[in-house]
């Protein structure tokens, strides 16, 4: 065999090899990964021996070769070696302390070994120049003062030479001296929570400088996705809020603590504490619901991940415009929230403990007449109620089944490490009691990680553990899988409407009920008689590897593994009155969820001259598979007392069919390939440009791979030339963005495919069986909506930063928008297809300032005011292959009323265009009457008869911080607002029905009702209402204890806080918060949950 | 040494990077249902994948047919109840003839017929392509005849209709085709199935098309066929079509009027009736959507017959109605009804208290909250209080105007207001007296038959006396008394030339609502569709 063909064969045999690889690669590869970086590292310690041999060398190059080759770091100044020495050694497994003492000549120099630093000093004498460039200018002394923003000096602040060790502090006057310093250099001054700043001496003696708090720096550094900027050099549009700056409260959702704090970002929430948060961000763009509509949530890294408790949070990233999302592709169209919990800081062992007691009591509830009102109320109009529901009573049933509500948190935190390692643990126990009785969750969460450098500081790996597991008591739902969004709306509607006349129980002590009214069950009943119980489990391990390569080439891998548990049980009891007949009905539920996710990037820096330039690229696999679990259930119980505890208790019935769930695992596979591209210009022009290519399993396979490019450009005018003499601003920059991202969230995994499912049972031979049919039609083109958004921003900071702001403008059109459109039966198997068609566009302003209008050795007010301005409309439902003239929407209102729809989906119309009956007053009879479409008078407005007539989208909204600082005190409290929107009081609507007044309590507002109008609930323009308002949302006074004479304790602070403290609005409804996800927004239907107010006294320590 | 490691290292973390970046695969395992690459292949998948089309018609059958076919005829009307059950006008329409095109019911009987003409024709490729079996060509006929039997509904509904025999991509999304070819292509279709359709009765093939099914569908068509194909000389085929049924029924004895007219209603009746050529099944576990005690019967009969629910009572009939039904006072089928004083099993009154106002909301008197006791009595009449509204009162006096059908049944063995019910849609009484129509009519009587003798079979096993002549009105009414609310009086009365006629409050007459307006969801989507002269 000839040489050449030898090397073939090798070739070939490495290429097989390469393949097999490939094809056997899984996550268990990354993990043999990591043990097998943690072995190496292990050979890089202290005590290590060397051998090895040099000639002719410096003895600078020999300290980069023992660096390079162990996890020592030499300190020494560069001068103090001789240049010219030349030194040629060889070592035999020679410790360092053994080579340094060979190669140093001892008369000069002398060492000294500090766990891994090893100091070179001279022993020319203590007074040593300073050193570097400066070694040849001449030195003068410098003096000068330190001031605060305030004006008032500061003492203590470091002020050093940089480039070398040599500086001195400001004594109790804020003045300082610093002798022999050179000419050119740059003198640091460093406070601790102050910008630092850098003057050059440029030949001055004097030179007073003022800091400025370190939170308005341009310095602080924003996390962007896969690695972080500082945000000067940002070019796209990104918010960061810090913990401190977090509401505070007894939130059961983490975005609950950004809530008025960042522009273009809306959240909302009904009066239920299990109802959903909607997080929508500069508006709705798409027509699907859910998850759809959310942002990407990015913990530590981790999209998807878990947090174990808001206490573990050290900030959270808004990224609002798609130069900034696209980073993320497919799934960052509604924004990327980033949030990084906490680390563990070098050589700073924490201890910390929070906790807070929640008192929440009822702010708010629905107007219900109270029982001697009700009665005569039937009285004045000559009704009275059934003997059944009448035995002198006087029941507040709200009263009966609420309660005072007692929180509380409890978070404890360890956190530390030296130079090589450091960690972080935290462990939160949260109990919440809810408003109603038998409510209420408890949670334990879990947070660990740790993080070990290596291979000389060039290896790091870290190791995070988080678990949160919760156990809910949930209100009793009318249906079995308690998946209905108006599950429990049999018990709240009861809880206000329920007739005050009647006792709760009887006289033989039998809850008192009256199944006559249909929907009529006595709440207190509803509460004793049924159980619902969930308990949740999520547990995420993640580990991560950053290696430095080569100077400024750094690799990164981060692999994670989440899986999740939900429990779900439930049952209702023999005499409930949800399971009329069952005689007891137990159902109980189990599902798993995985994701599993490997990120692994490159990230590569250089500056040269004026040039900086950074670059990443990476790849990322995610896997998610869902629905893993079943459910079962039985009824006929002999007894109550197991409850669901054991459903072989029950005897289920002659032909008894089990609700087994719907079974449906679903997995989900998404691979990426990104990369960024960061350069700027003497620090003034900006770019940054990335692309990402993500391909979806849940694509339909004509579209299965999609690209998101985005560029940005920032320009830093203030660090222009012809802006030095000016002294209005000290930053103003204008960014210009423009970034495809695109929607993929909640996409089901199998949504392109076509798929058999269970299709009803028939009767075959005797038998039930199950049909199987076509459960879905395969759509191979379909694929993700892609969202454009281009952005315009300008950051200004004038006053020395006393006040700073962003405007931003954007511009953010969505295409490919799914909907759900009629196609052919003879074509498709089900007369309905999910395709990409609609486009729609917001546009709009945000703006928000910060100023410290004072500050003084006493007094600080910080102040933080935003507002955005939103345009919603659809541009499209149709396209050459489908067409849609409109949908209605919100099928909304009881008592006769299906087929009246009150919103509309129209091109030309935002979502949430409210499109309703016209109301016309009273005919002469009393009754209402509405306006027909041309403009007649009528009580039975059919379906032509709707108007368009209002947006449930505020135009503006807005939050306005406050933090006074006095002393040991601090007053922080929050205003948020919207304006411009209507609300559909769907809720006051259904209540007001005075026809079966004899079946329900009414509202008050029924009293004036005329009693023969069986049309006053009609949902029509007459619940039409203005949404405006304004909130208090929190307030909270803190006091810090002076620690200094308690060494023992680093910090103690006690705060007491108030949530919701009060509400200014016209609205008549419970809350003019209403529920703004969904297609259907901003209509307040079935909103009966009393709206609460939360008291909340913590402390803090630190030891 | 040291150096090495750390090259060969900084080698593997890059070609790590690469490697995983390699990783392209985007196919993921679909494991909790079935693909089409792996479905159907057995019989028993075919049994399974055959199935939605039975389970089509049961899901709207006693939903969106049944109200198009009975709310809209002379025996019975949904009223409101103060503003409950108005429900954006429907079932004032339904009686008033002013129905739209945007109006649910008749949305989803068109998708019941199409949705079940797609299946059919999604279905028979499949089975086309398996190898010869006597299964595999029962399969197929069954599929041709529940086709069939789809295209029938839609023509008697909608009049011209779109024709399709194919599914998919490639099949033709067509306008509407001439009432008249659709006729002869149900007429060639079912003729074709019957060889290859099972012949036998009984649980085997209860609830799938059999030839008997096929036979009585054809004579049902040609009886029409004045209408759908302005044919008036099929009688005769009916006669043929009745026949072939009959002379099983007499040969074979698996056809026959079974002896218990009322228990063939009940909840669990089944395959054991003989009478029952097809059915739409259900069960109150199993196939849900039939609950017509929710409809009929008054919230205070839920303890009498020990019902999981409370009953809405919103469905009553005219008196005119009930009154064909009290010609003969020993016709069994005369206690479908309750009228009158209700009493309990046992036959305790069914009282209830109340006050005066909660009698009668229109109460004047001095005490309208003074006591009152009173029995449950459904009083014949059924006046509107609000014509408007719709409305016949939200009151106890209110809630017992009218009479109300029991015929099928409540089910106290089901958990919820679904009834197990089955609904006969195609029986052997009405093959008999489809006979007797179509000789009235002008068919050559054969087997010894003549229409008078027909009808007489029927009303003796409803021990009804004998009559002893017979006309066309004679006819229809005994169809009133036998089939009621089973799917045929809309179809009945316009063969009859009575669709126009007066009932209730109902004065339209216009004969363009012989056939009801295309649902405007389905002009939406095809733009070949044009929409019923009228609407």
């Amino acid at each position: 065999m000839k040489k050449d063909d030898l090397h073939q064969q090798g070739v070939w045999n490495r290429n097989a090899l390469l393949k097999k690889i490939w094809r056997t690669m899984k996550l268990t590869g990354l993990f043999m990964l990591i043990s097998f970086i943690a072995i190496s590292a292990g050979t890089y310690s202290q005590n290590a021996h060397f051998s090895f041999t040099i000639e002719n060398g410096t003895l600078h190059e020999l300290f980069l070769y023992l660096e390079q080759n162990s996890n020592f770091r030499f300190a020494y100044n560069k001068s103090d070696l001789d240049d010219m020495q030349r030194v040629s050694y060889k070592f035999q497994n020679e410790s360092v302390e053994q080579i340094l003492d060979r190669v140093l000549d001892t008369e000069k120099l002398s060492f000294s070994v500090k766990n891994e630093y090893i100091i070179i000093t001279s022993k020319r004498g203590i007074e040593r120049g300073p050193i570097n460039t400066y070694t040849n200018q001449p030195k003068s002394t410098v003096s000068g003062i330190v001031t605060g923003f305030s004006g008032a000096s500061i003492p203590g602040v470091t002020v050093t030479i940089k480039g070398t060790g040599m500086g001195t502090v400001t004594d109790a006057d804020g003045k300082y001296i610093l002798k022999n310093v050179p000419e050119g250099a740059v003198l640091v001054f460093s406070f601790v929570g102050m910008a630092k700043q850098e003057v050059p001496v440029e030949g001055k003696t004097t030179i007073n400088v003022t800091l400025l708090d370190e939170t308005i720096g341009i310095e602080e550094v924003v996390a962007i996705g896969y690695g972080s900027i500082k945000k000067k050099d940002l070019t796209s549009s990104v918010t960061t809020v810090t913990s401190k700056d977090f509401n505070v409260g007894t939130h059961t959702n983490v975005m609950q603590v950004l809530q008025g704090k960042v522009p273009g970002l809306n959240i909302t929430k009904d009066g239920n504490p299990t109802g959903a948060t909607a997080v929508m961000l500069r508006g709705p763009s798409t027509l699907r619901i859910g998850e759809a509509q959310q942002p990407l949530y990015v913990v530590d890294g981790v999209p998807g991940g878990i947090l174990g408790s808001l206490d573990d949070i050290v900030s959270i990233d808004v990224l609002r415009d798609a130069s900034a999302t696209a980073i993320y592709g497919s799934k960052a169209a509604n924004g990327v929230i980033i949030i990084t919990t906490k680390r563990g800081e070098a050589g700073n062992t924490k201890i910390s403990y929070n906790g807070y007691v929640g008192i929440e009591t009822i702010s708010n509830k629905i107007d219900m007449m109270s029982a001697d009102e009700y009665r005569s109320f039937l009285t004045k109009n000559n009704l009275s109620v059934s003997p059944k529901d009448e035995d002198n009573a006087k029941t507040n049933w709200m009263d009966e089944v609420t309660r005072i509500g007692v929180s509380h948190n409890n978070n404890l935190s360890i956190g530390g490490g030296t130079d090589k390692t450091t960690y972080f643990s935290s462990l939160t126990y949260k109990k919440v009691e809810g408003i109603i009785k038998e409510t209420g969750v408890n949670t334990v969460s879990l947070m660990a990680n740790v993080k070990q450098k290596a291979m000389n500081d060039r290896l790091k790996i870290g190791l995070t553990i988080t678990a949160n597991m919760s156990d809910s008591k949930i209100l009793p739902a009318s249906n079995t899988d308690g998946a209905s969004l108006n599950g429990n709306r049999d018990f709240l509607l009861n809880m206000i409407a329920y007739l005050p006349t009647v006792s709760i129980k009887d006289e033989n002590g039998k809850y008192n009920e009256n199944f006559d009214h249909p929907g009529a069950k006595n709440p207190v009943a509803l509460l004793a008689q049924n159980d619902a119980n969930n308990r949740n489990k999520t547990i995420l391990g993640s580990a991560q590897l950053q290696f430095n390569i080569l100077k400024g080439l750094d690799y990164e891998l981060n692999a994670s593994y989440q899986n999740s548990q939900s429990n779900g049980r439930t049952y209702y009891g023999k005499e409930s009155s949800l399971a009329q007949g069952l005689n007891g009905l137990a159902a109980r539920n189990a599902y798993e969820n995985e994701k599993k996710l490997l990120e692994t990037f490159l990230t590569y820096g250089k500056m040269f001259g004026q040039h900086d330039l950074k670059l990443l690229a990476g790849y990322s696999w995610q896997e998610d598979v869902t629905g893993n679990g079943f459910q079962s259930a039985n009824k006929n119980f002999v007894s109550d007392q197991i409850s669901y505890n054991n459903l072989g208790m029950g005897s289920g019935a002659s032909g008894y069919v089990v609700e087994y769930g719907k079974t449906a695992i679903l997995t989900l596979r998404m691979i990426s390939a990104y990369a960024r591209l960061n350069y700027s210009y003497a620090g003034k022009y900006l770019l940054q440009a990335t692309i990402r290519r993500d391909g979806s399993s849940a694509f339909g396979k004509n579209n299965q791979w999609g690209s998101f490019p985005s560029a940005s450009a920032g320009w830093r005018i203030s660090e222009e030339s012809f802006m030095k003499n000016q002294k209005v601003f000290d930053n103003l920059k204008l960014r210009v963005g423009y970034g495809i991202s695109g929607n993929s969230l909640g996409f089901d995994p199998l949504i392109a495919r076509l798929r058999y499912g269970p299709g009803g049972k028939f009767y075959s031979n005797g038998a039930f069986i199950t049909s199987i049919t076509p459960s879905q039609n395969e759509n191979p083109d379909l694929k993700w909506e892609s969202t454009g958004i281009l952005n315009v921003g300008l950051d200004f900071s004038v006053l020395q930063g006393r006040v700073s702001g962003t405007i931003e403008w954007y511009d953010k059109v969505t295409k490919d928008m799914l909907f759900t459109y009629a196609v052919p039966a003879s074509q498709y198997y089900i007369p309905s297809l999910l395709a990409n068609v609609g486009e729609m566009e917001n546009k709009g302003w945000e703006g928000s300032i910060s100023a410290i209008p004072v500050k003084s050795h006493t007094l600080t007010w910080n102040t933080t005011f935003n507002l955005s301005f939103n345009d919603n409309n659809l541009n499209k439902l149709s396209n050459e292959n489908f067409s849609l003239e409109y949908q209605k929407m919100a099928g909304v209102g009881e008592h006769g009323q299906s087929g009246n729809y009150v919103q509309i989906v129209e091109e030309g119309y935002p979502i949430g265009q409210f499109w309703i009956w016209k109301y016309a007053g009273r005919n002469e009879d009393g009754v209402s009457q509405f306006y027909t479409a041309d403009g007649a008078l009528t009580i039975n407005p059919s379906d032509k008869d709707h108007f368009y007539m209002g947006n449930a989208q505020p135009k503006v909204t807005g939050g306005w911080f406050n933090s006074f600082a006095y002393k040991n005190f601090s007053l922080d409290f929050l205003f948020r607002g919207v304006a411009g929107n209507k609300i559909l009081n769907v809720t006051r609507a259904d209540l007001n029905y005075p026809a079966e007044a004899t079946h329900y309590n009414m509202p008050k507002m029924t009293r004036n009702e005329p009693i023969n109008d069986d049309r006053a609930h009609y949902s029509s323009s007459r619940y039409l209402e203005k949404g405006d308002y304004i909130r208090l949302d929190n307030l909270t006074l803190a006091y810090s204890f002076k620690m200094d004479k308690v060494p023992a304790i680093k910090n103690l602070k006690v705060y007491s806080s108030v949530n919701n403290v009060f509400v200014i609005t016209g609205y008549k409804g419970l809350d003019p918060e209403v529920y703004m996800g969904g297609m259907t927004p901003g209509i307040d239907n079935d909103n009966f949950y009393p709206k609460t107010r939360t008291f909340i006294f913590g402390v803090n320590v630190d030891f | 040494m040291a150096h090495y490691t750390f090259r060969s290292f900084v080698i593997s973390i890059t070609s790590a990077f690469f490697l995983f970046a390699g990783c392209t695969d985007l196919d993921t395992p679909v494991v909790s249902e079935l693909t089409p690459d792996i479905f159907p292949l057995t019989e028993e998948d075919f049994v399974a994948a055959e199935g939605p089309i039975f389970t089509n018609l049961s899901q709207h059958y006693m939903q969106g047919i049944w109200f198009c076919q009975e709310c809209t005829g002379d025996g019975m009307v949904l009223t409101a109840n103060g503003g409950n059950w108005y429900d954006a006008g429907r079932y004032y329409n339904h009686h008033h003839h002013t129905w739209t095109a945007d109006q649910r019911f008749i949305k989803e009987a068109w998708q019941c017929c199409y949705s079940g003409i797609s299946k059919c024709n999604s279905l028979l490729p499949l089975f086309q392509a398996q190898a010869e079996s006597k299964f595999q060509k029962m399969g197929i006929a069954e599929i041709r005849a529940m086709r069939a039997f789809y295209y029938f509904l839609a023509i008697d509904m909608w009049g011209d209709v779109p024709l399709t025999t194919t599914f998919g991509k490639d099949a033709e999304v067509g306008g509407r085709v001439a009432r008249t070819t659709v006729f002869e292509f149900i007429e060639k279709e079912l003729k074709e199935a019957i060889p290859d359709l099972s012949g036998a009765t009984g649980e085997t093939t209860y609830g799938r098309p059999t030839k008997w099914m096929a036979y009585a569908l054809l004579a049902k068509l040609y009886l029409n066929a004045p209408v759908y194909a302005g044919k008036s000389d099929k009688y005769n085929d009916a006669v043929a079509a009745c026949d072939a049924v009959i002379n099983e029924a007499q040969t074979n004895k698996t056809i026959d009027l079974d002896a218990d007219y009322l228990k063939e209603f009940y909840p669990d009746n089944g395959p054991k009736f003989k009478d029952i050529l097809f059915p739409a099944i259900y069960d109150g576990n199993n196939i849900k959507l039939n609950y017509p005690a929710r409809y009929w019967l008054h919230k205070l009969l839920r303890t009498k017959y020990g019902l999981p629910f409370t009953p809405s009572g919103c469905i009553r009939t005219w008196p005119e109605f009930y009154d064909k039904f009290t010609i003969d006072n020993t016709d069994v089928r005369q206690q479908i009804w309750l009228t009158g004083k209700q009493y309990l099993a046992d036959g305790t009154p069914i009282m209830y208290t109340t006050t005066n106002r909660g009698y009668d909301v229109r109460y004047s008197g001095s005490d309208p909250n003074g006591k009152v006791t009173y029995q449950l009595e459904f009083t014949k009449t059924v006046e509107f209080r609000n014509l408007e509204k719709f409305d016949t009162g939200d009151d106890y006096l209110g809630w017992a105007q009218g009479y109300r059908c029991n015929k099928f049944y409540p089910d106290n063995t089901s958990p919820s207001r679904d009834q197990s019910n089955d609904i006969p849609v195609l029986r052997y009484a009405d093959v008999l007296l489809m006979k007797a129509e179509a000789i009235l009519r002008g068919a050559s009587p054969t087997m010894g038959h003549t229409a008078l003798s027909l009808v007489n079979m029927v009303r003796t096993r409803a021990k009804a006396s004998q009559f002893t002549s017979i006309d066309l009105n004679g006819l229809i009414d005994e169809r009133a008394r036998e089939l009621c609310f089973e799917g045929w009086r809309r179809n009945d009365l316009i063969r009859f030339g009575k669709w126009e006629d007066q009932w209730g409050v109902k004065t339209d007459t216009d004969v363009r609502h012989r056939v009801l307006p295309i649902p405007q969801t389905e002009l939406d989507t095809n733009p070949l569709l044009t929409q019923n002269p009228g609407y």
